[in-house]
């Protein structure tokens, strides 16, 4: 889980910019009407947000914000800013704001052999990482991640991965592309055995 | 420094020429003087005042400090461990402060410092006796946790404010170790959850058995659950306590069994307030209000974490004697608050979320005229046109709670003749933090920058300490900021101003200016420059994301030996000198050597 992390993490801070598919850019500097999520600020403080993560698990540095609108991306400069420290809310107060406020992202999510399903709100999580931890609370199993360190390992059928529909109606497994990238695309969830993938 | 005999008065068994056998019996004359003098310093309790003494003379510094008792650190930086323990050898209270405020935001690496165990272990070695440890914003592990917990038998408060770095361990050895321990208050500090695979400790259990010294309990930020039953015990084994504070994972129907063990409480966390899963909803339900009538003490309440406003009816019987209630974890509209806020005349503390609208701050302003505080959180921090407070709510408010000292609103919108409104209608005014989430926004009624609102705070209001700007401002708010602005402080401001003027502004025309805080601003070398006669003054000048060169810094650095700045910078090479951040701060002490790689510190 932490290795998937990590890779997904080295390929984000090989390429600052690649992550946010690209979108009308907002007008930056006037007052009204920024789109919702004015994304990261300057390359360099996406760099700078991988370090300034609040625990010692990982986080993808690319938090362009929780006030997400799929149509809204735009590749980060050095006008734009990051929405997720300003304004000057604490960390705290945000994520438990954000989960009653109506900027949310429910998805679907099943887990194979059960058939009924949950939902989440892809939104109270910040990464990858925390997702993942959340749905394994949620159904009690362990969630593994595409890592070839670990396949050898999997047996038994108490282990799962995560894979997700996208908006083209095809399944593909979490974890491959940037965080953001993975909020516009992701249709709903679905734990799968992993002997089976 | 010695007195000379002739100048003492005539004191019994005590001569200039003192044979041996009297001077075993007295002190020598000058020592009589410094006693005297450490008697009368006993009194002095203010940190100010007792630095002020400290400076009349070598004498009267020795007696300071062997007399101070209580040792505030603002800055873990500013001096060493050792020269503190090294000066003040008789300290059984300390605070200590560690990170700028802007890491709240996560504007500050991991891992950038404010480590507490060098303190730990100075403090383990010349403060055995030590009582009470207040931390803010320091990273202290679950080992330095067990090194206070078992290097101070007389150990009694424990209070750490917005730290990390620990976990339930560390909290559990404080537990059950500190036998004397009355006060234990986590407050907004991140508590490391355990490894999946492992067991949560039930901290809970570790305070040892039979009457505890229990005052206080604060654990509303820990995020996991507790024991209820070691919980339920423990308070009923806690007959002194009187300040208990939940965190999430207690249900109301647990919160009413303890508020029945515990009558006495006088600030109550009140957890999730809803029920737990576990329970249908009206399955059983029990008189919830009961219980906030048995608790005839209370005057603080706060919690209701994920509350379901069905509920909020139950605090009615405690609001008459309300003085402080934070609501700011509750999504409350307008007519929830309404028949609760009607009811609490003594309320001089409030902090809310905007969900109530300028329609529940009509009802604040109406009843709580003896509001002291208000403070108004965004439940959506988006940048919108329209948000549901506005400059019709902090008028209302500047109207109706006269008495007002301190206010932290957040709007999407506000106009200068509200905040002109406010600085007429609250003349005591000591703290002014408004943040306009649109960045750059005018008055959207004029469409004029807001100087003018803030210049109206600034001139206004004679008691200001802390200002807190935002909206679009030109150079002019800085002029009036400099110009009136003379008892400030603290200063944050963020994406304002046009040039280095502004800031040249505020350094020249701020002399109690000690804490500035500057991000996303076009401030350069040369207004950094004009403060020179004054950063020994400061605490510490944070500028993130201005217009900084490391070149600048290096003549800040060269003028003023005793300066640390900070430059934190995430990319190794870059095309021009800018830099992302300084953090720049006044130090008696070698430059610290446990800062991460992102950190320079210029000399």
């Amino acid at each position: 889980m932490e290795e998937m992390v990590m890779a997904t993490l080295d390929l984000i801070t090989a390429s600052p910019h690649s992550s946010s598919s690209s979108s009308s850019s907002p007008t930056t500097d006037n007052n009204n009407n920024h789109p919702s999520s004015s994304s990261s600020s300057s390359s360099s403080s996406l760099c700078l947000s991988s370090i300034s993560t609040r625990r010692t698990d990982l986080s993808t540095d690319l938090r362009l914000g929780l006030s997400l609108s799929p149509s809204h991306y735009s590749t980060p400069s050095r006008e734009q800013r990051s929405s997720f420290d300003w304004p000057p809310v604490k960390s705290t107060l945000r994520c438990t704001l954000v989960e009653k406020s109506q900027i949310s992202q429910f998805v679907k999510v099943y887990m194979e052999g059960i058939p009924i399903g949950r939902k989440l709100n892809l939104l109270a999580h910040h990464n990858y990482h925390a997702l993942v931890k959340a749905l394994a609370n949620m159904f009690r199993t362990t969630i593994l991640c595409p890592d070839s360190h670990q396949l050898p390992l999997i047996s038994g059928n108490n282990v799962h991965v995560l894979t997700y529909e996208d908006q083209e109606g095809d399944w593909m497994m979490v974890g491959d592309v940037p965080w953001e990238m993975f909020l516009t695309s992701v249709k709903k969830l679905k734990i799968t055995r992993a002997d089976r993938c | 420094m010695t007195h000379s005999g002739s100048s003492l008065p005539d004191l019994p068994n005590c001569t200039s020429t003192a044979a041996p056998m009297s001077e075993i019996r007295s002190p020598p004359p000058d020592r009589v003087l410094e006693i005297v003098l450490e008697n009368v310093l006993h009194f002095l309790t203010c940190r100010r005042d007792r630095n002020a003494a400290s400076l009349v003379c070598h004498s009267w510094y020795r007696a300071e400090a062997l007399t101070r008792s209580d040792l505030f650190i603002g800055n873990c930086y500013a001096v060493s461990p050792h020269r503190a323990t090294s000066r003040f050898r008789r300290v059984r209270s300390l605070t200590v402060k560690g990170k700028p405020r802007f890491a709240d935001f996560d504007l500050l690496p991991l891992n950038w410092g404010a480590h507490f165990s060098p303190w730990g272990s100075a403090l383990a070695d010349a403060y055995p006796w030590l009582e009470k440890l207040h931390l803010k914003r320091m990273s202290l592990t679950d080992d330095d946790l067990n090194l206070i917990a078992r290097s101070f038998p007389s150990f009694k408060e424990l209070v750490l404010v917005c730290c990390e770095g620990f976990g339930i361990p560390g909290i559990a050895a404080v537990a059950a170790n500190c036998r004397l321990l009355r006060v234990l208050d986590l407050v907004e500090s991140v508590v490391e959850d355990a490894d999946e695979d492992e067991e949560v400790m039930d901290w809970i259990s570790c305070f040892p058995d039979g009457e505890t010294h229990l005052e206080s309990l604060v654990f509303e930020c820990v995020e996991c659950p507790v024991n209820f039953e070691s919980l339920e015990r423990l308070v009923a084994r806690s007959p002194y306590l009187k300040k208990l504070r939940l965190n999430h994972y207690v249900s109301i129907p647990q919160l009413y069994r303890l508020m029945h063990r515990a009558p006495q409480l006088t600030h109550l966390g009140t957890g999730s307030f809803c029920a737990s899963d576990d329970v249908a909803v009206g399955d059983q339900e029990l008189d919830y209000s009961s219980a906030f009538a048995a608790c005839k003490s209370l005057v603080c309440l706060s919690g209701f974490r994920d509350i379901l406003p069905d509920y909020l009816p139950a605090i009615y019987p405690a609001c008459a004697n309300l003085t402080s209630l934070n609501l700011s974890y509750a999504d409350v509209n307008a007519d929830q608050l309404k028949p609760v806020i009607l009811q609490c005349h003594k309320l001089q503390t409030l902090w809310v979320l905007d969900s109530i609208c300028d329609e529940g701050l009509q009802a604040v302003a109406a009843t709580c005229k003896d509001l002291r505080e208000l403070r108004v959180f965004p439940g959506n921090t988006r940048e919108e046109v329209e948000g549901p407070v506005s400059e019709v709510g902090l008028e209302v408010i500047s109207q109706g709670c006269r008495k007002l000292q301190s206010i932290l609103f957040f709007c999407q919108r506000m106009t200068n003749a509200a905040v002109i409104a406010m600085s007429k209608n609250c003349p005591d005014l000591v703290v002014f933090r408004l943040c306009i989430i649109g960045r750059y926004r005018p008055d959207p009624e004029t469409h004029e920058p807001m100087d003018d609102g803030f210049g109206a705070i600034v001139m206004n209001c004679k008691k200001l300490t802390r200002l807190a700007v935002s909206g679009l401002l030109t150079d002019q708010a800085f002029r009036y900021i400099g110009m009136y602005g003379k008892l400030v402080r603290t200063l944050s401001v963020a994406f304002a101003g046009d040039s280095d003027q502004g800031l040249k502004y505020v350094l020249e025309g701020c002399p109690n200016l000690q804490k500035l805080e500057i991000r996303d601003s076009p401030f350069g070398d040369a207004a950094l420059h004009s403060g020179l006669h004054h950063f020994y003054n400061m605490r510490f000048l944070w500028m993130s994301t201005c217009k900084l060169t490391r070149q600048g810094c290096q003549e800040i650095a060269r003028a003023l030996p005793h300066l640390a700045l900070e430059v934190i910078d995430s990319q190794e090479d870059k095309a021009d000198d800018h830099i992302e951040i300084l953090y720049m701060y006044r130090s008696l002490d070698r430059p610290r050597n446990d800062a991460p790689k992102c950190v320079t510190i210029l000399q």
